[in-house]
């Protein structure tokens, strides 16, 4: 007995140790999650509000890669599954307001199913294709759905929305939802749990399936699968997290709208997916977080702020086909490199020519865009602190000089990136070949 | 060989079967008997219909009328998947394979259906000792076990054609069929390609479709010619090799590779 119970202890020690080591990034994950409100400038009401809000949109960009990423299928319709998500919470709400004494943390979970229902029920119709003719269907459901939530005002409140108070109801452990800081913590517990899941469904027997489909769905029918089954069941788990997001909507706004299943958010949670890259799990995050950030802080510098967000989605379709997680993972080899620091540099020195142009190119809108849209407020505009008159061509001129200059000099500085670049890989060869020998 | 396989059941009957593609026939009443445990080639010209008859036979196409048994069961109609689930897996001409996982993938996703996880939710992948165990062999058996953790679409042609294979043989089915295996091959991978066949195909029923004359009269227990959609002969190697109709339809070019 006494020799035997040590040895089990130190066995049990032994695995817990493992599987932390195997959950090593989930951990990691946890305690930034549980830090993060707490950051230096996160930790008023708008750095917690900020932080929701990424949360609600890493779930719903996850749940969208669930589809584009890993099976192949590009929708312009998810939003249908995160707004009836909300609804269905919102109308849960409601009846907890009302004296159903159910907990308001748990009201995600009527989202989820939600999503889960209708994703079934349209999934059935729409997976039977993949490529154009799945999009295009996507597209005419979500046509259809946010039209009939504008016309089902009872059901939906049409575009003013439905609203229901989080904090009436049942508070089980003091959790009110009243500060932000509650409502946070809730929606950082649904959006690991839910990541979790995710990363886990994929690990699954049918969700490697998904990755085959995507690659190659004939000759997945000629190893058992029938692919079309495959792509209900990954449209289907994408639909049921894209509802749970919408029910995190619902608890942290206490409104949900119409334009929640609308073609807007739709077309929002696409871009969030591709600018994060669609090639990692984690992609999505990076682009969920990137979006929102950019969304929130770029609405209080300038109206025009749709325009550079899709000129951000543009450039990286264009220069960064593998998104914000492409660009990151590409420099993993080099990362151990000497020369990894040269190519860090020679980025810092394209960095100032690119923002010579950049300078130029935002005077250039801003300007355009303040004389077409309010004719009415003058000539004059603030712009980096300087006071610039359009109605004289010298603001005009300056913009294009620096733009002209600033793209003539970046150009210039694309063979030094790519010298750093070659040096880099070269010792990285020779290094992983002098450790396979040694291996 | 042949005479070993009069007495054994019927593995693949295929009788009076028709495939037309709009008014043009292709495959034109053919009818075959393979054997359980048969090396079966199919050899003819261009334009014969092999491939075509591959894909009625592996349920890419679905026949204009006849009827097609596997094991005694009919199996005509059914969509690949059906076929596949019943026992019977093909490779393509053209290589098909899953481009963007591993070479690892590629094979574990191959056996996951013959070992009974399906749709399965419950299940971590990384944890199903029996399809880690025979992914590793089958892997072993192509010869693609140094190659596992790279991505299928940047092998080399030969290796693709490699995995090709595997990818075939996975899932453990009954009846192969392996359309061209060594198609674009030099000699020398194509001769390992055919000690590859041989082995993978011991204890099953292969039927192969094959160009090069070398391997088939290599590989082949018996040898049936087709010819504009019919069958204009089924014998034993050395016989088809006399045979005057097939020396008459492969007119102009050497049957003694």
């Amino acid at each position: 007995m006494s020799s035997a119970s040590p040895g089990s202890g130190s066995s049990q020690r032994g695995r817990l140790r493992r599987w932390a080591s195997q959950q090593r990034a989930w951990l990691i994950a946890i305690a930034i999650l549980i830090v993060l409100p707490h950051v230096p400038g996160l930790d008023g009401n708008f750095g917690r509000s900020l932080l929701s809000q990424m949360g609600i949109a890493a779930v719903f960009a996850l749940s969208y890669n669930l589809l584009l990423g890993q099976t192949g299928l590009l929708s312009f319709g998810h939003a249908v599954y995160f707004g009836l998500g909300g609804y269905a919470a919102i109308h849960l709400m409601r009846a907890i307001n009302g004296g159903l004494a159910i907990p308001m943390p748990l009201v995600p979970i009527a989202g989820a199913g939600a999503g889960l229902f209708f994703g079934m029920l349209f999934g059935a119709l729409t997976t039977r294709r993949a490529g154009v003719v799945f999009a295009l269907i996507s597209l005419g459901i979500g046509e259809l759905v946010f039209a009939a939530m504008r016309i089902l005002q009872g059901f939906s409140g049409g575009e003013e929305g439905i609203t229901a108070n989080r904090g009436l109801g049942p508070h089980p452990f003091g959790l009110t939802l009243g500060p932000q800081l509650q409502v946070y913590y809730v929606i950082a517990f649904w959006s690991i749990l839910s990541a979790a899941l995710m990363a886990a469904f994929l690990r699954t027997p049918v969700g490697r399936m998904c990755n085959a489909v995507r690659d190659n769905p004939e000759r997945a029918a000629f190893i058992g699968y029938d692919p079309v089954r495959v792509r209900f069941v990954a449209f289907s788990v994408a639909a049921m997290f894209a509802g749970l997001a919408g029910g995190l909507h619902a608890l942290n706004y206490e409104i949900v709208a119409a334009e929640a299943v609308g073609a807007g958010r739709s077309g929002a949670v696409l871009l969030m997916a591709y600018i994060g890259g669609v090639h990692h799990f984690f992609g999505a995050v990076l682009g969920a977080i990137t979006i929102t950030w950019l969304q929130v802080s770029l609405s209080d510098y300038t109206t025009a702020w749709q325009l550079y967000l899709g000129l951000f989605f543009m450039a990286a379709v264009l220069f960064a086909p593998g998104g914000l997680s492409g660009l990151l993972s590409m420099h993993r080899p080099i990362l151990r490199t000497r020369a990894f620091l040269d190519v860090l540099k020679t980025y810092a020195i394209a960095a100032v020519p690119m923002l010579i142009a950049a300078v130029g190119a935002i005077m250039l809108l801003e300007m355009n865009y303040r004389r077409a849209t309010q004719p009415d407020a003058g000539a004059r505009i603030r712009l980096f602190a300087l006071d610039l008159d359009t109605s004289t061509p010298w603001p005009w001129l300056a913009a294009i000089l620096l733009l002209a200059i600033g793209a003539l000099l970046f150009r210039r500085t694309r063979p030094l990136v790519e010298r750093a670049w070659e040096r880099a890989g070269a010792e990285a060869r020779s290094a992983g070949a002098s450790s396979e020998a040694a291996g | 060989m042949s005479e070993a396989h009069e007495s054994a059941r019927s593995m693949l009957q295929l009788c009076d079967l028709h495939k037309r593609f709009g008014a043009t026939p292709i495959i034109r009443g053919v009818s075959l008997d393979i054997r359980e445990g048969e090396r079966h080639a199919i050899i003819g010209p261009n334009g014969a219909g092999k491939s075509t008859l591959f894909n009625l036979i592996s349920g890419l196409f679905s026949p204009s009328s006849g009827s097609i048994r596997l094991a005694g069961e009919t199996i005509e109609g059914l969509a690949p998947f059906e076929i596949h689930r019943r026992g019977l897996a093909r490779s393509f001409q053209v290589t098909n394979i899953f481009s963007r996982l591993s070479v690892y993938e590629n094979i574990r996703c191959s056996v996951l259906w013959s070992l009974g996880y399906r749709y399965s939710f419950r299940h971590d992948v990384s944890k199903l000792r029996d399809a880690n165990e025979r992914t590793d062999r089958v892997l072993e058996q192509i010869g693609l076990a140094a190659r596992r953790d790279v991505r299928a679409g940047i092998l080399t042609y030969a290796e693709q054609r490699a995995l090709e294979i595997g990818i075939t043989i996975a899932g453990d089915a009954r009846v192969i069929l392996l359309d061209e295996p060594t198609a674009g091959m030099s000699r020398a991978e194509a001769a390992r390609a055919v000690e590859l066949i041989r082995s993978i195909s011991s204890g099953r029923t292969l039927v192969i479709v094959e160009h090069d004359m070398g391997v088939v009269f290599d590989l082949a227990d018996r040898i049936s010619v087709l010819v504009y959609g019919e069958i204009v002969a089924t014998d034993a190697p050395a016989r088809i090799r006399e045979n005057p109709t097939v020396q008459a339809a492969y007119l102009g070019t050497s049957l003694h590779a």
